[in-house]
């Protein structure tokens, strides 16, 4: 295999009036794995996809093997051997994974018929090679992401990919998936490939990288070589120096917690069951009391989105036994009078769920309160109103948007999150449902987010945190259900609860897990 | 810098509008007519006549585009495609026709009557579009085409039989008393119809900025996920939606037999296409409802110019109507990039 490099020189991006990326200037070398950090908006996204040839530059210039290269598609940036893993697979569900994989690159049989033996030969020869685990013949649909991110990897490999670029891809897998991805990365790596690595956890990249890059604002502010041999104290010396340069100044204060008594019930279950696609949901009880954080750990896809959604009222009649929420009986009450009743929710999917894209901020910042004072008169909104509320969210919430006019997709995604989280949190409900609230959202707003949610657990809310993330659960959580398979397969209290047992537990009860 | 966007913008438009002349030429010429002469029979056609007796008609098939587009903007922004509304201009002009010649009483009353059973019987068809799919999960895009045919046979037969005008023996109701007719404005031939669907007009884009119905509606379109994790009552916002669109549909029905018609006649509503223009405009301008109106007045002089282009020049209408279809399809793409506003809804705020 002839090795790859890339670089980017002097490279500028301008949308519109704003400037995504200020003359970055980015050496990618074969064998060593780069990561580049930052936080959201700062860039990263925007300079991978210049090299990748989604995004033509404002001004400077893009090498690939010492080339001077204007790429003007991903087809052209394949072409060229570079391979790209998007934060979001961009797999065909209903296909296996074979045909996924040959996609676009399919080996011809003549007669406009593709050549499956060959391709099939060539896929379990590259698995093997890379020691990664793929079943040809699986429907992408029933795989877990972590195997759907080994499909994508296989993909950007069958393609003759030298320069790998993945864009955030822990962000959805279990400790013990992101053990494996590592692993292969680093055979890819040591076997002559060059590696981009997109990612928000420093802990990663004292794991894997061998050169880390950190972005603020578009431009590159450090760009500094790992040791292999650091000792502990060096490592954390490391890391702090990181955060600090992808902030642009000081550390986010560790969270205090107080410890305090829960209070009363305020959302009870009681054999509470229902459907979530071909897994069933309980039944299950769980009672949630005023002023405790009440995660739901387990991997993706175990039934918590079922849970969330009967708990919400998105699905009502699908859902038997009974549920009260401030002593009511809202069993069978949809989203609207639960939400009359003070549960707030802030879904997983923000982009869909959390927020109208095409709508302005203004308008999504206000949409739990129309009918509220102000907000509307008579049957008129009150568009300013509802501009100075979006205003004091965005100063509050330190909201990097151009203004309550500009439209939510303009926001990067931890901003849009931000927003979300806001708007619900402002709400001051007595319930509020997080479903995984910091998915792709940088430190600073992690730390914004989990301040926020331990403030309102303080004065007495009560929150239910549905998380996959170990890091988060362990940081806020008073008390952790762990569900699995539809069912809640265990509970912790804050103060036995081990990273090893919940690991554990997520996956099932056996083993322990490395962290 | 700003001249590049200059030189670029009018490259686009020679992109669209070269072709378009060429096969506008091309077309006349094969029918066998001097274009120069086509071409001056055509704008006399839709803005001359004596005493402006073409733009007036213009003006009128204008008002009835533009209320069926307004018809389909309303629920295309909240994501519901109600593409029936040719079946609920029909029924509401059926409805008119049917108490303005029949029921009794003092014109202004009857009037006001007429109007009020044409929206209602749209409003009523549209929610059937619309309990169709909530109820037994026909997409409203089906449903609602399919209605249109049940309409438009239960208007014929209504005429055919029932309620046939017999002195004519033509399908149609009798015709109003001259006293029920929507007045003219002063001195010319044109009714006041055209005035009321531009009030309309302007309270709907109102409704679509201002109010907190109007918001929800158009959040509920940009997604309904969000719409229903944010507590929205969906199914009612639909419905009512739907019922406002019907509503305006029915009006518009009621408007063309009250002022124009004066009775209802098979096919009267179905035939000029003003409910499919009406849709055509609404996509053309991409949802931006500040420019409905242009579009609905540049189809209607489109039509009323072929017409002027048939009689004069002997250019046969089903020329114009190629060149308008080739229109459609050009400027679509064109308008979808340069619209301000296009693909994101006008009223941002």
């Amino acid at each position: 295999m002839e090795s790859l490099g890339a670089s980017l020189s002097e490279v500028t991006v301008r949308f519109g009036g704003q400037v995504a990326v200020d003359a970055l200037s980015l050496d990618i070398h074969p064998g060593r794995v780069h990561a580049i950090v930052g936080e959201n908006g700062a860039g990263k996204s925007t300079a991978v996809n210049v090299l990748f040839g989604l995004i033509p530059p404002s001004e400077g210039e893009v090498r690939i093997g010492g080339a001077v290269r204007r790429l003007r598609s991903p087809r052209d940036a394949i072409d060229a051997g570079l391979g790209m893993v998007h934060q979001h697979f961009t797999l065909v569900d209903s296909m296996s994974v074979l045909e996924n994989v040959v996609l676009c690159a399919e080996p011809d049989a003549g007669g406009g018929l593709v050549d499956f033996a060959a391709a099939r030969a060539e896929l379990v020869r590259l698995a093997e090679r890379h020691g990664i685990r793929v079943d040809p013949d699986a429907r992408v649909a029933q795989l877990s992401f972590g195997a759907r991110q080994n499909v994508e990897i296989v993909k950007a490999l069958y393609r003759d990919a030298r320069l790998l670029v993945l864009d955030e891809p822990t962000a959805v897998l279990t400790p013990r998936e992101i053990e494996a991805l590592f692993a292969m990365l680093r055979r890819l790596r040591d076997a002559g490939r060059a590696i981009v690595l997109i990612t928000h956890k420093l802990d990663e990249v004292l794991a894997i990288a061998d050169q880390v890059s950190v972005l603020r604002k578009g431009r590159l502010v450090a760009s500094r070589t790992l040791a292999a041999d650091m000792d502990a104290g060096a490592r954390r010396e490391l890391r702090d120096a990181l955060g600090r340069e992808i902030v642009g100044g000081e550390l986010p204060t560790p969270l205090m917690r107080d410890p305090r008594p829960r209070g009363e019930v305020v959302m009870r279950a009681t054999g509470l069951s229902g459907r979530a696609g071909a897994m069933r949901l309980g039944p299950l009880q769980l009672a949630l009391h005023a002023g405790e954080i009440l995660a739901v750990a387990g991997v993706a896809g175990n039934g918590q989105d079922a849970l969330v959604r009967a708990l919400v009222g998105l699905e009502p009649r699908a859902v038997s036994g009974r549920l009260t929420l401030a002593g009511r009986d809202v069993t069978a009450a949809g989203v609207a009078q639960r939400r009359a009743l003070g549960l707030c929710y802030v879904p997983e999917d923000r982009q869909r769920a959390g927020l109208a894209l095409q709508a302005t901020v203004a308008e999504n910042a206000s949409v739990g309160r129309l009918g509220g004072a102000g907000f509307a008169r008579g049957p008129f909104l009150g568009r300013g109103h509802m501009r100075r509320f979006a205003e004091s969210l965005i100063r509050r919430y330190r909201i990097g948007v151009r203004g309550p006019r500009a439209r939510a997709r303009t926001m990067s995604g931890g901003n849009q999150q931000k927003l979300v989280v806001a708007r619900e949190l402002e709400l001051g409900g007595v319930v509020t449902i997080v479903e995984n609230p910091t998915w792709g959202v940088d430190i600073g707003a992690i730390a914004t987010v989990h301040r926020e949610l331990m403030a309102m657990r303080d004065a007495g809310q009560a929150i239910l945190l549905v998380s996959s993330e170990l890091d988060e659960v362990l940081a806020l959580a008073d008390r952790t259900l762990v569900m699995s398979g539809g069912a809640v397969v265990a509970e912790f209290d804050r103060d036995d609860t081990t990273r090893q047992q919940l690991g554990a537990a997520m996956i099932g009860g056996g083993g322990s897990v490395a962290a | 810098m700003t001249a590049a966007v200059v030189v670029r913008a009018l490259r686009r438009a020679a992109g669209v509008t070269v072709p378009l002349a060429l096969l506008a030429w091309l077309l006349i010429a094969l029918a066998g007519a001097p274009p120069g002469e086509a071409i001056d029979a055509f704008l006399r056609g839709a803005f001359g006549g004596r005493r402006h007796a073409y733009l007036l008609s213009t003006l009128s098939r204008a008002g009835l585009i533009v209320g069926m587009a307004m018809a389909a903007w309303l629920s295309f922004r909240a994501g519901l495609f109600n593409i029936g509304g040719e079946g609920q201009l029909v029924l509401g002009g059926l409805a008119a026709a049917v108490v303005a010649v029949h029921a009794p009483g003092p014109a202004p009353l009857v009037m006001a009557w007429a109007v009020l059973a044409a929206m209602a019987a749209g409003a009523c068809w549209a929610m059937l579009a619309g309990a169709l799919e909530l109820a037994a999960g026909v997409p409203l895009l089906i449903g609602s085409l399919l209605l249109n045919y049940p309409a438009s046979f239960f208007a014929s037969w209504v005429v055919g039989h029932p309620l046939r005008d017999l002195a004519s023996g033509l399908p149609q109701t009798d015709l109003i008393v001259n006293e029920r007719w929507l007045p003219n404005f002063p001195g010319t031939r044109l009714d006041i119809g055209v005035a009321v669907i531009a009030i309309v007009t302007i309270a709907v884009i109102a409704y679509g900025a201002t109010t907190t119905h109007g918001l929800r509606a158009r959040l509920n379109g940009l997604s309904p996920a969000f719409a229903r994790a944010s507590g929205f009552p969906v199914r009612r916002l639909a419905l009512q939606t739907l019922a406002g669109s019907g509503a305006l549909a029915g009006l518009v029905g009621a408007l063309a037999v009250l002022g124009l018609h004066h009775r209802y006649s098979d096919g009267m509503l179905v035939q000029p296409l003003y409910a499919w223009t009406g849709i055509v405009a609404v996509l053309l301008v991409a949802l931006v409802p500040w420019a409905v109106p242009l579009a609905g007045f540049f189809f209607a002089a489109l039509a009323t110019g072929a017409a002027g282009m048939e009689r004069t020049a002997e250019v046969p209408r089903e020329i114009a109507l190629i060149l308008q279809a080739a229109i459609i399809l050009f400027v679509a793409g064109y308008t979808a990039r340069s619209v301000p506003g296009a693909r994101d809804d006008g009223d941002a705020h």
